[in-house]
């Protein structure tokens, strides 16, 4: 077999499971994790849905109280997966210093949290409603938290992870949609590949559902704001589709060359062999155009020395609304033109909502398992599809079936779009070096 | 102290780890990538040629700050880059996207525009070899809106949001200004780049891993040409104060200008300050073939963890070693190589003093002999943008032989007792050179830049 990059290990936490085995079985039982909003007041033209991971506490991870008021769910999400992405991949164990253990993830909006300012600016307020420094700073400021900035940085959740692991490698942190966790994912595999570290963590992180992430997806026009009792929330490629859903979650890989997890004894069953990366924003400006969609299609399977006819399966970026669907649908149906009948197609938007920078990180952990079960989970669909959709989306129930090669979409409503290929370790590759 | 002076990873890792380990080595057979261009916007000049010309006189780019009413702060200095130059330097067609735009932003896009000229990138007809590589923060909410905002905070993590926006009194674009990647979205659309774009978030370190990540996207065919920096203008009343809170900033000083002093025994903090820098990565043979001058290399880049603290670096410089040994290792270089160390340098009393005993660690009894100097010390520390424009300033120094100083050095610290160019620039040939950028919580990044010499 050629030295290829494999999946050794993962940990994985949305709304509707806190391992992989979990969310897998609540996805092929086609549950979701969408239900309406109760941490904060919704209003009434906005979206009132959501997928929240809920119960995640830093006390117990065995986070020090004075490490947690820094943590916020971003912090506690990754910790958790990198945490079992370690275990499950034995690195723990491992012989390798901890220096050649890479770290590289795809980071989601953090917010800015202006509620910790604000006791100390209501408490500094004259009486004509301005801010009187000189009480601000002759006492007010003690309501606020002395590591409130830490906080709010970007990147600070893989710096807290990386203490608490001790992993020391090459790192970097993208932001904040879902093609910075195909970046994460992909810078970790040049690094394999390149030597610079022996295994790497690549992650996604979603962003936090908020009242000001959700406003920010209510203005850009992209979150499903309907009323109707009943009605699924997020529909990828139906036909009225009315927009997605915020879903929070985490993906970790664990990525390593297969001749050192052979040497370590770690097993494994997928390997990554390609990826393409573009950027256009369509004429909406909501998200990638079509032909940059099919561009990092069709890059991803050069890299891989694939055929279009080769893919089993897509888990498209799909993500219920209109403009982004319909852009992705023309590409998929433009590069796989030639064998389109036979196209499958699922995404997990559905079931899980849309998380962004953990959405990459998450559809190719379940397409380990869809190619391992060799099962397909139905996508959350009970409009039909779009009329021009020529391909088929797997709904209704599972669709049993052998799947060796899979390709996972990714996009940013600012125009960045990505394609990662997944295979089964037992595929032989036409490139007798994949990605080297 | 042996191992350290061979430079080699495997020897600093054996050090450190005694047993058995795999060792790491580079593979050969690179592309190599040069840089065709350049642009930069900072307090000490509109454009790279007068920042370079200012820092080599030794001039400061600090003073009071003038954006936001300081009264009562401890802090009050900043390095600002001038409002008349931004209005002055501004490309009509990109107005259209000021709505969209942090100031962060509008300084990256014209720093982005002098490097554009410079590279003659128009000339590239196949955009989609061309991408966007960004260390970005976004905006912090202003002081107004800030007021605005507590307004409809009703306590325990409740916002009357549908009150907030019904009032009209809280723009919605502010809900986007602090998104990474609308930066790289807005440059890969005003500049016609349609290959591989990322957005970078790693604190201080988010400029330099930019451009390292953008050599990267190069040499393995990602991408013939990328446009990579970072940009930052956080210095208003919710950037400043959060670093007042943990106490990092110079509140000492005699003179705004003499407030950063990096490596002086009363050195007391850092300034903050604003900025962009961009320069234009492009691949060697793609270069030649289009005739364009080649400004320098980038010869090799390496980052690292602390895996520490969140509020304190290494204390022997273990991150930074590692960063600036991945650096000299991906070039192929070795410690004795080096002529120059551009500091990162904050005028902190940590981070200098660790950054002292790091390039002691690695260069050996050498270190006194390499000169290292920080543009901070003049510049102030722009954050995300600090290591794309210290990278640009390092290879300018390359271009001309001549080393920046490090202003305000004036009362010599025991512990810090390194060759730091005070107060004078110096002519001196330098072949490379390495950059350093070390971000708030852990993360390190390590430029290795050097004359092109075909």
């Amino acid at each position: 077999m050629d030295d290829s990059v494999v999946i050794t290990g993962t940990g994985l936490v949305c709304s509707i499971g806190r391992s992989g085995p979990e969310v897998w079985k609540a996805v092929l039982s086609g549950r979701h994790g969408i239900q309406p909003v109760t941490g904060f007041e919704t209003w009434e033209s906005g979206c009132r849905y959501a997928a929240v991971v809920t119960g995640l506490n830093p006390a117990d991870m065995g986070i020090r109280p004075r490490d947690a008021r820094i943590m916020d769910k971003h912090s506690c999400m990754l910790l958790k997966c990198s945490r079992d992405a370690f275990i499950t991949s034995r690195l723990d164990h491992a012989p390798f210093a901890k220096e050649d253990i890479g770290f590289f993830a795809g980071m989601g909006m953090v917010d800015y949290k202006i509620e910790d300012l604000v006791p100390a600016i209501a408490k500094s307020m004259n009486e004509q409603g301005d801010l009187d420094y000189d009480v601000f700073y002759s006492g007010a400021y003690r309501e606020i938290y002395p590591l409130w900035p830490l906080a709010m940085l970007n990147n600070i959740s893989l710096c807290q992870t990386a203490i608490h692991l001790d992993v020391r490698g090459e790192n970097v942190v993208f932001s904040p949609h879902a093609d910075s966790g195909a970046q994460a994912i992909v810078e970790g595999i040049r690094s394999i590949v390149e030597q610079r570290s022996n295994v790497v963590l690549a992650c996604g992180v979603s962003e936090n559902v908020s009242p000001i992430s959700l406003a920010r997806g209510h203005l850009f026009g992209v979150l499903n704001t309907s009323t109707n009792e009943g009605e699924l929330i997020c529909q990828p490629f139906a036909s009225g589709r009315k927009g997605t859903v915020l879903g929070e979650g985490c993906g970790v890989l664990a990525l390593e060359m297969c001749s050192s997890a052979d040497k370590r004894g770690i097993p494994y069953s997928t390997k990554i062999t390609g990826y393409g990366f573009s950027c256009d924003p369509g004429e909406d400006n909501t998200c990638a155009s079509s032909s940059a969609i099919a561009s990092g299609m069709r890059i991803a399977l050069e890299r891989a020395a694939l055929r279009p006819s080769d893919i089993d399966l897509i888990i498209a970026n799909g993500d219920g609304t209109y403009h982004a669907d319909r852009n992705e649908i023309e590409a998929i149906n433009n590069v796989f033109a030639d064998c389109i009948g036979n196209v499958r197609v699922f995404s997990s938007k559905g079931s899980l909502g849309h998380l962004f920078a953990a959405a990459p990180v998450v559809d190719i952990i379940l397409g380990m398992f869809i190619i391992d079960q060799e099962l397909i989970p139905a996508t959350i669909l009970e409009a039909p599809t779009d009329d021009s959709v020529m391909f088929n989306v797997v709904n209704g129930r599972p669709l049993e079936i052998k799947v060796q090669r899979i390709m996972i979409n990714c996009q940013s409503y600012e125009g960045q779009c990505a394609s990662l290929i997944l295979e089964d370790v037992k595929t032989r590759s036409r490139s007798a070096v994949s990605l080297l | 102290m042996a191992c350290f002076c061979s430079g080699r990873k495997e020897d600093i890792l054996a050090f450190f780890y005694p047993g058995e380990r795999t060792k790491v080595t580079n593979k050969p057979g690179k592309r190599r990538v040069v840089i065709t261009g350049y642009g930069m916007i900072t307090p000490l000049g509109k454009n790279t040629q007068e920042t370079f010309e200012n820092a080599t006189k030794g001039i400061s780019g600090i003073d009071y700050i003038t954006s936001f009413d300081t009264r009562g702060l401890p802090y009050r200095i900043g390095g600002q880059v001038k409002e008349s130059w931004l209005e002055g330097l501004e490309d009509e067609t990109a107005h259209r996207f000021d709505k969209f735009s942090s100031r962060g932003l509008r300084l990256m896009r014209i720093a982005t525009m002098e490097a554009v000229r410079h590279a003659k990138l128009d000339e590239i007809e196949d955009r989609e070899r061309i991408g966007v590589s960004l260390g970005s923060h976004g905006d912090n909410p202003p002081v107004k809106d800030i007021m605005f905002l507590q307004r409809f905070y009703r306590g325990d993590g409740h916002w009357d949001i549908k009150g907030l926006l019904q009032t009209g009194g809280y723009s919605y674009f502010q809900f986007f200004r602090r998104k990474p990647d609308v930066g790289t979205s807005i440059l890969s659309k005003l500049f016609l780049c349609k290959g591989s774009s990322f957005s970078i978030v790693s604190a201080c370190a988010a400029g330099a891993q930019a451009i390292g990540e953008a050599y990267r996207a190069i040499q393995e065919g990602r991408a013939d040409v990328m446009l990579a920096g970072g940009c930052e203008a956080t210095l208003d009343f919710s950037g400043v104060i959060g670093f007042v809170l943990i106490r990092a900033l110079a509140e000492k000083y005699a003179t705004p200008q003499k407030a950063s002093r990096p490596f002086d025994r009363k050195r007391s903090g850092f300034v903050m300050s604003e900025g962009a820098g961009v320069v234009i990565l492009e691949e060697l043979e793609h270069a030649r073939s289009r005739n364009i001058p080649i400004q320098g290399e980038v010869l090799g880049y390496g980052s690292s963890a602390d895996a520490y603290r969140i509020t304190d670096t290494h204390p022997q410089g273990e991150g930074a070693v590692l960063a600036m040994s991945g650096a000299l290792e991906d070039a192929s270089l070795k410690p004795e190589d080096i002529d120059y160390i551009n500091a990162h340098g904050t005028s902190t009393i940590q981070n200098d003093l660790v950054e002292t005993r790091a390039i002691k660690r690695l260069f050996g009894t050498r270190a006194k002999d390499i000169p290292v100097s920080s543009n901070k010390s003049m510049l102030g520390h722009s954050i995300a943008a600090a290591g794309a424009i210290e990278c640009i300033l390092t290879l300018l120094g390359i271009r001309y032989s001549i080393i920046l100083p490090t202003i305000n050095y004036e009362f010599r610290d025991p512990k810090c007792d390194l060759d730091y160019v005070p107060n004078e620039a110096r002519c001196r040939e330098v072949r490379r050179a390495l950059s350093n950028a070390f971000g708030f919580g852990g993360q390190n990044a390590c430029l290795c830049i050097g004359r092109f010499e075909g």
